[in-house]
Parts: C-alpha cells; sequence; structure tokens
C-alpha cells in the first residue's frame, strides 16, 4: 500500500533525522560561539561510542555504556577546546579549520590502534523489531522511539537552560558579542569551553543512538557528520532550532531517497545530501533559518 | 563613600600613567598620562585615529599596555583581564554596537549584572543575591522608563537612543565606580544626543559617577565636562579644565575641530 509506505519512510526518516539534528546542533553550539566549524565532531563521537561499547562489555549495562558515553563526550569537548582550540583562537580561521581536521585524525587514528579497525555491532537499548499497528506495520520500533525521545529530552532541555539560567545567558551573550561579554564580566573563553562540553554531549548522544544501525569502527560516523553538517547548514549555522528542522528535513528527504529510489536507493543517499548541501550554499549560503539577518541590522 | 573619600584629599579616581600602547608594529599611545576626579566628567577629544578609543581599551583591559599603569583609587589593574577590571569598579561602554540585539531588553540588563559575586556561591547568598538582583533591575526600569515598557522586546527592536540608554543601563547594573563612554552620542538625532549628554551630567552631578567620556563631537562634550584632555596621534597635547580649552581658539582650531 503507498500510504503504508509513505508513513514507514516518513517515520523512519524522523529517526535518522534527529540522529543529523543531534549532529548539527553540536556543530551550531561551537560554530556560534567560536566561528569553529568541528570537522571532529563525528570523530569525537565515534570514540565515545568505543568507550560506551567498552564498558557495555565490561560491565554488562547498557546504561552504564550509554551515561559513559555522555560523560565521556562532556570530558573530550572540554579537552579538546582546552589543549588544541584555544590556541588557536585570535589566529586566522583556517588555523582552526586544520587543527579540527587533525583532531578527526588523530581520534580515527587512535580509535584503530586502542580498539581495533573491525566492524563491530553495537547493542540498542530496546527491541529492534517493527512496531505495529494492528497488522500494518510502521516501519519504526521501540529503539527508534527512545532515539527520537532521546534528542528530544536532550534538546529542549538545552533549549532551557539557555533561555532561562544564568550560564545560558552568559553563554549566549558570549557567543554573540564576545566584547561586551567580556566587558560585562562574563569569563568568555570558559563559556566556550562549556560549549564545546555540551557539543561533546550531543555528539556522544548521537553516536551511541546511530551505531546500532550502522556498526561501529573508526570511520563509522564519517557519513553521519556529514549529514548533520548539511542539516547545520540547512538550518543556518547560527540557528539552533534550524538545525534541528534542518536534521528533521534531511532525514525524511534521505529516507525518500533510499525508500524510493529502488535497488540503488540506499547507495544514492550520500551522494543526495552532499547535492543539497551544494545547493543550499548556493541560493541560501545563511541557511533557511540563519539569524545573520538580525545580527546585520 | 570612597570617590567622597578621594575628593576630600583631591587624589583622582582614575590614573592612567605613562601608558604605551599599540597594535602590531602601531604605536596608538605614547607615554600618555590622565587623570580623572572623583565624581566628574573628563573628557577625551581629538580627531580620528589620536589613540581615544585604543586609551579606554586599555584601560578595560581589552589591549595590554606595553608600558606604564592604570590606578583605580590607587590600586594597580595594569595588566588586568576585562572580566577582573568591571570587577573592580571600571565599566566600559565600547563605541557602537553596545546592544546585543539578539536577546531581550531585559537579558541585555542582565548580562549587565554577571560581575557581581556570588552567582554560584552557597544557597541562602543566592537567594539574596537573587532579590537584589531583581532588585536593581527595578531601578534600571524606574530610570529608564522607555526600556520597562520593551524589556521582553528583542533589543534589535529598540531605536538608536533607546539602545544608548539600554547600554548605559546596562553599564550602571555593574556598579561601577568609574564609567568609560565612548562615544555615546554617535549616530544618534540632535535631540536625542542632547539626551544622552543630560543623563551624563546627571550621572556624574547626582550619582557621584567618575565619567571618562571619548567624543569626536568637542564641542558637545566641552560643554558638560569638567575637564579635558586632547590627543593628538597618542599623545595628550593638551590637559586642562574644560572652560580653558573651550576658549582657547587655536587649539580648537587644531585639534578639536570647531
Amino acid at each position: 500500500m503507498p500510504v503504508v509506505e509513505f508513513l514507514q519512510f516518513t517515520l523512519s526518516g524522523i529517526v535518522f533525522g534527529m540522529i543529523y539534528a543531534a549532529i548539527a546542533l553540536s556543530l551550531v553550539l561551537i560554530w556560534r560561539g567560536t566561528r569553529v566549524l568541528n570537522y571532529a565532531q563525528g570523530g569525537m563521537a565515534m570514540f565515545t561510542t568505543y568507550i560506551a561499547i567498552e564498558v557495555i562489555y565490561h560491565t554488562g549495562s547498557y546504561w552504564a555504556g550509554f551515561v559513559v558515553a555522555l560523560a565521556a563526550g562532556v570530558v573530550l569537548g572540554a579537552v579538546c577546546q582546552l589543549t588544541v582550540i584555544r590556541p588557536t583562537m585570535n589566529k586566522p580561521p583556517l588555523n582552526a579549520v586544520i587543527v579540527t581536521i587533525g583532531l578527526l585524525i588523530l581520534l580515527e587514528g587512535l580509535a584503530g590502534i586502542f580498539f581495533g579497525g573491525q566492524y563491530r555491532s553495537f547493542p540498542a537499548a530496546f527491541s529492534i523489531t517493527g512496531l505495529k499497528v494492528g497488522t500494518t506495520p510502521l516501519g519504526v520500533s521501540r529503539f527508534d522511539v527512545f532515539v527520537v525521545a532521546a534528542v528530544l529530552v536532550t534538546t529542549l532541555a538545552l533549549a532551557a537552560a539557555f533561555k532561562y539560567t544564568s550560564v545560558g545567558l552568559r553563554m549566549r551573550a558570549a557567543a554573540f558579542n564576545a566584547t561586551i561579554a567580556r566587558l560585562s564580566g562574563i569569563r568568555v573563553a570558559r563559556m566556550f569551553t562549556v560549549g564545546w562540553a555540551l557539543a561533546g554531549l550531543l555528539g556522544a548522544l548521537a553516536g551511541v543512538l546511530v551505531s546500532p544501525s550502522t556498526f561501529l569502527y573508526p570511520n563509522s560516523m564519517d557519513a553521519i557528520f556529514v549529514f548533520g553538517f548539511t542539516a547545520a547548514v540547512i538550518g543556518g549555522l547560527d540557528s539552533p532550532a534550524g538545525a534541528v528542522v534542518g536534521g528533521l528535513l534531511l532525514g525524511i528527504a534521505l529516507s525518500y531517497v533510499a525508500g524510493y529510489g529502488g535497488s540503488k536507493g540506499s547507495d544514492l543517499t550520500s551522494l543526495v545530501a552532499l547535492g543539497i548541501l551544494v545547493v543550499v550554499l548556493m541560493i541560501r549560503p545563511d541557511g533557511l533559518f540563519s539569524a545573520t539577518k538580525v545580527r546585520r541590522v | 563613600m570612597s570617590s567622597a573619600a578621594a575628593q576630600q584629599d583631591g587624589s583622582p579616581a582614575l590614573a592612567v600613567d605613562g601608558l604605551d600602547a599599540g597594535y602590531g608594529g602601531v604605536i596608538a599611545l605614547d607615554g600618555v598620562s590622565i587623570s580623572a576626579r572623583p565624581a566628574a566628567i573628563t573628557a577625551v577629544l581629538g580627531a580620528n585615529g589620536a589613540g581615544k578609543t585604543t586609551l579606554l581599551r586599555a584601560i578595560s583591559g581589552m589591549i595590554k599596555p606595553r608600558r606604564g599603569r592604570v590606578l583605580l583609587g590607587g590600586a594597580d589593574l595594569t595588566g588586568r583581564s576585562p572580566e577582573q577590571i568591571v570587577r573592580a569598579g571600571i565599566a566600559h561602554v565600547p563605541e557602537g554596537q553596545g546592544v546585543i540585539p539578539e536577546l531581550t531588553v531585559e537579558e541585555n540588563l542582565r548580562v549587565g549584572m554577571m560581575s557581581w559575586p556570588g552567582a554560584l556561591s552557597r544557597a541562602s547568598a543566592h537567594r539574596n543575591s537573587r532579590a537584589e538582583r531583581a532588585a536593581a533591575l527595578d531601578e534600571a526600569y524606574e530610570r529608564f522608563q522607555p526600556l520597562a515598557d520593551r524589556r521582553r522586546k528583542l533589543a534589535a527592536t529598540l531605536s538608536g537612543g533607546e539602545r544608548q540608554m539600554l547600554v548605559i543601563a546596562r553599564a550602571l547594573l555593574a556598579r561601577p565606580r568609574v564609567l568609560l563612554l565612548d562615544e555615546p552620542s554617535l549616530g544618534l538625532a540632535p535631540r536625542i544626543m542632547a539626551q544622552v549628554m543630560d543623563l551624563v551630567v546627571r550621572l556624574s552631578r547626582e550619582h557621584g559617577l567618575t565619567i571618562v567620556l571619548v567624543e569626536q563631537n568637542a564641542r558637545s562634550a566641552l560643554a558638560i565636562a569638567d575637564h579635558g584632555v586632547v590627543l593628538n596621534l597618542g599623545r595628550v597635547v593638551a590637559s586642562s579644565d574644560a572652560q580653558t580649552l573651550a576658549a582657547d581658539v587655536a587649539l580648537r582650531h587644531h585639534y578639536l575641530g570647531f
């Protein structure tokens, strides 16, 4: 039935879209504050997912691995910012770009050394058999529902923290106008570290959520990073809400490509994502929801 | 209190002593010394590129001076970070773009209180500071009524005059002893500009704030200032009370353009 098929593709698109949204948000958090595009975001997520799989293997508890991965993401984000990113601030923008690419290569190399290069399967928190309404399969599983809920809850919690807490206001002020923030007594450098830590958390979340369907290997997050980056560009790298919408749009679009593309459909998704990226950059380089218009007032 | 005490023994609230500063190979300040009397307005004048903005940036720690000292009521602040200097009691309102347009009016004001101590200290202290912050906000809204009506609006929606009002209100919320104002009249209509100048006068006369006012518009700055300093190519070329400077035709013609 075409209607059921359409529904299935849409729902599964939303699930993957939420994961892209998490990566996109992590990129936006860093870009907004420091104008750095963190090419290592996927690599960091891959690394924390390896940490999760080791913890799960040794403790037998999925949730121990889940929590440790998120904590590791926070620590990894903060440590990367403090050690290799901070020295590039007030330097030409290309320096930070090169450093994050170097960081990606380093993390992928270390993962190969520590954890091996072979494909490893990553467990899911809940059943991955498809849910049904009556006899009609929905194309999504209990775990997919968890994926959507986890990203949604994290995103809303972050949004509330940014809007309603003092640290959130400090971070926004530092991101929008570092000079004013410093002159007002805000420790801007520390806020940027917090931004990287939160980005690390989001990346780690995306890593453990996506890995059950992709396997885990040192390059496993490369494609997810490209999708997340595309989502962030669709939404405008400045806009957290745009990142979420961009992630969902891209997830659904790619799901249709994979679903309706016939036998070659799933091979086309990366190509289509890159095509969308190029088209958005050509037509609307500020993204669909960019805040830069406000800034130019 | 401290400024009143300082006034009695005639010592300056803010003193800059032999300051050298620059950007890369460019020397922007060359042995600049100024002193700002407590509760008075000190105007810093001069042409574009004379070093006025650099002087304020060096005082507030945005750039590190290469030589010389910055003293606030006798305490040496030289080389401290902007975050520390605003806590020590110097608020700097930089030129242009002083509001954060993406934040609401109220959020902009709350940013002004980020230098207050104890935001993360014990719960009871936190509660007290919450009430104190709310009271300080109310006070700001009382003084700047137009901001109260727009507290939930984005600062991007404010007019030029309202923005300047917001920026000054935010600086005052840091509870400074010394206020550094960089071209507060820039881009404002003459009537609005007069209002801003009135406000600056009231802040010093009624609230005892020590003000260092950088202005391109020397005529209106000297009209409200107690003291004036003229910079040219990074050096102090004149320093005197405002009337004397305004009466010096040669100086006006040479350096002040009126």
